[in-house]
């Protein structure tokens, strides 16, 4: 029997996996390995509260604004992660959201004061100001919030990295899908598609399936798939250091060390059930790529090779994590909004929760009892 | 400095011009052959001549990345050699001021080769509205190989000058330099005309994309000079340019010998044919049976070989392509035969083809249903009679659907054309059971011939492990081995894990070898859902072109 169980292998299970392993516990992965959002992502590090989450979820704008401390802390914890299993290409030199007109920049002032209250290091930023740090931006940009605790990494890497990792600690991992949860006195027991896992405790890292596992113990997490689109371009010599928003529009953009501009921002894919990958729909290519170009003009004569998409998960905004209400010995890590940024802090709380020392009193309001009916 | 009239520059070189030529015919008619620098350093030229493998690539008037191979040379253009990293403070590109084009035909048919031409023909003659969209400049395909300004050339190229006039004559709105880059349900289609956009929304589709050539892999395969022999084919024949004066050509199939013979007649030396089967006599029933289904074709084969001897050109039967070096200038090409005993010569190109790929990446984003074909190390696209696929509305011929030949992909349009026209209410199928008793004999035909060559997949076991397998992102064979053990499912996993089939001919030549390593590593058989998974782009497209789309589907919504 392992010590611990870890139900997903996305960036959460592989970080939880390693935390645990690196104190000597005997640790499982079991994955579908279908559709990880850790395996599409951007790579983006965000900080700075999105204003596509804000304008799709107003009712879970609350949640992110409790969280904030949370995502500066995480970008750190990327920053240590990093050093010591990198190098994930991981660079930290701020994101800007761009402002197009008077409203959008007192939107962004607004939004940067209540940032501020929460300890993020963020600033307005003029066109003269823009052009210094961004002479690329198309002319109808008037200014920007400048987040400096922002920053970008190739997910590739820190994929492959971590992975190396986690096999350097002798962590198994085990491909198989988890039909249902079994929480026994004395040890907890998955059953999959393919086998029965036991261990003396598990951690639910299963993102968009975490919902389906734990309704059966009693508590309904309201985990929802969410099927994002994304493009790559051929490579061009490294101009943009910064990750890209929009005030008001969906987008992310940036450049890869590879020297590829990197479009995504949270366009929808075409869902083909959760074990399908999803499809690409041509409005979301054409829509992200024509907005990249309007923002970025000189990048029109590069050519995009690639778009893919893949599996987001949403629940209420904030992350779940902790022990579930009446299985003490089922840990949930499932991260909110920008998972990726918060995967490594997340796998951090939920190890606490596994070995014992519970979780941190300024995670409380992430714990899964708020699902407990 | 005298410039020759018409012409333009190549890094500050005058570049003469002969009519109709592309910008890579005359850089190869003047010597050149890096056309462009890798992100490691290493020079790339023409590979693969039709646009797929995005290795010709270079910056006209300040645009990068332009496929040489598909762009017209331009009296007083700027061309260079192309950066791995082109800068950004280049001109914004403005899509061209002509509107956007939104077409709703009866039938669409991507592709203009013998399948296309033949399915718009009949389908047009039935009373159907057609339009045909081709990526080249002159339709034709890669048998009948078009050019523009030259006379042709010889019957194979008079005859597609006929077919492409009947077509036209038809009523068939053929359109050419289109590269259609996304195939979404509906099906809905975009496509590149030049910069321009342009939309269409068909009642049906014939897919008739052909097939792009399989390369024998191996060290030096990506060092300029190297090239298909279907490269060096269009260059002959549709550009009347040479790919150099001392040639060699390598690997396994009828297209090898043809070739060589062509290159010879047109002034080249050839110095050796080698050809991975044994030698034809070695498969007597094979050749009795393909004697018997088409002695004309078989008349034309043994006419070949007869030829090659009249300008003292070798066949080099069990032989294959080991290893090719930079030699002062030139290229050294050594070949193995089955006895392990190696020959080099030092030519100034090496033509390669061991067997076809299906260009089904349209087909596959639809969600037609495929198999593998264990022979051919193909996918094949599942078709009823009609040639109907899987997708209701959506028809599929000639070799897209895997390999059969121009005779058959001909059969397969007219067909096609028909039943997809008489779908519509256009006229009636009844009277295709001619065509369909020739296809049948043309399959047998095809079956045998290919028992006389040998194109199923080769074994990589005995390739150094610096071998280049990925030639976008210069992945090796060694990298390749070491992902393998570290991800292991699916190519998609080894795929994030080393980068092999992320560059821009997104995993075409990579992609089938990375997958049957794949499935050797699991012990799983091939099918379509190991491959990669079908994209848009299709093929890559300016973000120039993107915006154009995007505001002509705006407009008209
Ligand atoms: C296109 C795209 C772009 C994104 N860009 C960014 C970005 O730039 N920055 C950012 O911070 N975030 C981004 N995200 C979000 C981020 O990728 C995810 O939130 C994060 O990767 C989630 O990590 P995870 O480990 O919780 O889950 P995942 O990586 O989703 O892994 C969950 C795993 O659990 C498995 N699983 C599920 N159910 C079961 C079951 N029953 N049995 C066994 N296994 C199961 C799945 O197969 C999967 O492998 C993006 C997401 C997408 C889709
Ligand atoms: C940071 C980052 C950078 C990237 N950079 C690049 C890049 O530079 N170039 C690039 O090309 N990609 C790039 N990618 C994309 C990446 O390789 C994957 O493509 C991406 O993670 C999503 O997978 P996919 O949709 O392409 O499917 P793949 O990873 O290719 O997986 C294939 C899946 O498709 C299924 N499938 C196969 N055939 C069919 C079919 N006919 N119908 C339906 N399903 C089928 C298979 O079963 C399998 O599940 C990048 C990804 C990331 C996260
Ligand atoms: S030679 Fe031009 S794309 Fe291959």
């Amino acid at each position: 029997m392992h010590d611990v169980l870890v139900i997903g292998g996305g960036i959460v299970g592989q970080v939880t996996a390693i935390k645990l392993a690196e104190t000597g516990a005997r640790v499982v992965i079991v994955d579908a390995a279908q559709n990880s959002g850790s395996t599409a992502n951007a790579g983006s590090l965000h900080v700075q509260m999105q204003s596509r989450f804000m304008r799709l979820y107003p009712d879970q704008v609350r949640n992110i604004e409790a969280s904030l401390p949370f995502y500066v802390a995480a970008v750190q914890e990327w920053g240590l992660l990093d050093q010591k299993y990198g190098s994930f290409e991981l660079v930290r030199k701020g994101g800007l959201m761009l402002a197009e007109d008077e409203g959008q920049m007192a939107f962004l002032e607004k939004k940067m004061e209540r940032e501020a209250r929460h300890g993020v290091s963020v600033e307005l930023l003029d066109r003269s100001a823009l052009d210094r740090i961004a002479p690329w931006l198309g002319p109808q940009i008037i200014g920007a919030e400048l987040c400096r605790d922002e920053g970008k990494l190739n997910p590739l890497a820190a994929n492959k990295r971590l992975r190396a990792a986690a096999e350097t600690l002798g962590i198994e991992h085990r491909t198989d899908q988890i039909l249902r949860l079994e929480s026994l006195p004395d040890s907890v027991e998955a059953i999959g598609l393919q086998g029965r896992y036991r261990a003396d405790r598990m951690v639910v890292a299963a993102a968009w399936g975490a919902g389906a596992l734990t309704h059966d113990l009693g508590v309904t997490i309201p985990s929802r798939a969410e099927p994002l689109h994304m493009n790559i371009t051929e490579a061009c010599e490294t101009q943009i250091n910064h990750l890209v928003q929009h005030a008001e529009r969906s987008i992310t953009l940036k450049q890869f060390a590879t020297g590829q501009i990197v479009i995504g921002g949270g366009w929808a894919a075409r869902d083909r059930g959760r074990y399908e990958i999803p499809a690409v729909d041509h409005a979301s290519i054409l829509g992200n790529v024509a907005l990249a170009a309007q923002l970025v003009p000189s990048i029109s004569g590069i050519r995009v090779i690639r778009t893919w998409a893949g599996m987001n998960t949403t629940a209420d905004g904030a992350s779940i994590i902790g022990p579930l209400p009446g299985h003490a010995r089922v840990v949930m890590a499932v991260p909110g909004d920008a998972g990726y940024t918060l995967g490594p802090l997340v796998a951090g709380l939920a190890v606490d929760c596994v070995q014992g020392s519970g979780l941190a009193a300024e995670a409380l309001s992430f714990s899964p009892a708020r699902f407990a009916a | 400095m005298q410039m020759p009239d018409p012409s333009f520059t190549f890094d500050g070189t005058p570049i003469p011009i002969k009519p109709g030529a592309s910008v890579a015919a005359a850089l190869t008619d003047q010597g050149h052959r890096a056309f462009r620098q890798s992100a490691n350093g290493n020079a790339r030229g023409i590979f693969c001549g039709m646009g797929v493998c995005q290795d010709c690539l270079v910056t006209i008037d300040g645009v990068p990345n332009r496929r040489a191979c598909m762009s017209a040379a331009r009296d007083g253009a700027k061309v260079e050699t192309q950066v791995a990293f082109p800068s950004l403070k280049g001109a914004v590109v403005a899509p061209p001021p002509e509107a956007a084009r939104i077409l709703e035909p009866d039938v669409a048919i991507i592709g203009g080769g013998a399948g296309g031409l033949a399915a718009a023909i009949a389908a047009r003659r039935a009373g159907a509205s057609v339009v045909v969209l081709d990526e080249r400049k002159v339709p034709g395909g890669q048998y009948y190989k078009q050019s523009t300004g030259l006379p042709p050339i010889d019957r194979q190229q008079q005859e597609g000058a006929e077919l492409f006039r009947e077509a036209l004559d038809s009523g068939a709105e053929i359109i050419g330099s289109v590269e259609v880059w996304g195939a979404f349900d509906g099906p809905l289609f975009i496509a590149d005309l030049e910069g321009r956009a342009l939309v269409v929304r068909p009642r049906t589709a014939i897919i008739a994309t052909g097939a792009y050539e399989r390369p024998t892999v191996a060290p030096g395969w990506t060092l300029p000079g190297v090239m298909t022999t279907g490269a060096a084919q269009t260059l002959w024949r549709s550009y009347r340019t040479l790919p150099g004066r001392r040639i060699a050509v390598c690997g396994s199939g009828p297209l090898n010998a043809q070739v060589a013979l062509e290159l010879a007649d047109g002034g080249a030396e050839v110095s050796v044919v080698a050809e991975a089967a044994a030698a034809p006599w070695h498969h007597p029933l094979a050749g009795l049976r393909a004697t018997l289904l088409d002695p004309g074709l078989v008349r034309k084969g043994l006419g070949m070989l007869q030829g090659l001897r009249r300008h003292g050109i070798p066949m080099a039967y069990n032989t294959r392509l080991h290893r090719i070096e930079e030699a002062d200038g030139a290229l050294r090409m050594v070949l193995r035969d089955q006895r392990g005993n190696e020959t080099s010569s030092i030519v100034d190109a090496i033509c390669m083809n061991i067997g076809f790929e299906p260009q089904n990446e349209i087909l596959r984003l639809l969600g037609a249903d495929m198999a593998y074909d264990k022979t051919f190390g193909h996918l094949r696209c599942s078709r009823d009679e009609g040639m109907q696929t899987s997708i209701p509305c959506l028809y599929a011929v000639g070799d897209c659907t895997g390999l059969g030949g121009a005779p058959a992909a001909r059969l397969e349009g007219e067909i096609a054309g028909k039943t997809a026209a008489a779908q519509l209410g256009c006229g009636d199928a009844y009277d295709l059971f001619a065509q369909k008793r020739s296809l049948k004999r043309h399959r047998l035909f095809q079956k045998a011939l290919w028992q006389m060559y040998d194109v199923a997949p080769y074994s990589l076991s005995n390739m150094p492990s610096e071998t280049i397998i990925c030639r976008c992102e210069e992945i090796t064979l060694g990298q390749i081995t070491e992902g393998l053990s570290a991800a292991t499912g699916h190519v998609g996993t080894l795929k994030r894990a080393t980068r092999v089939g992320m560059g821009r001919c997104q995993g075409r030549y990579c992609g089938p070898i990375s997958t049957r390593l794949v499935a050797a590593a699991t012990d799983k058989p091939v099918d379509d859902r190991s491959h990669f998974a079908p994209r848009v782009p299709i093929k890559p497209v300016s973000i120039a072109s993107i915006l154009a789309a995007q505001e002509a589907l705006n407009e008209s919504a």
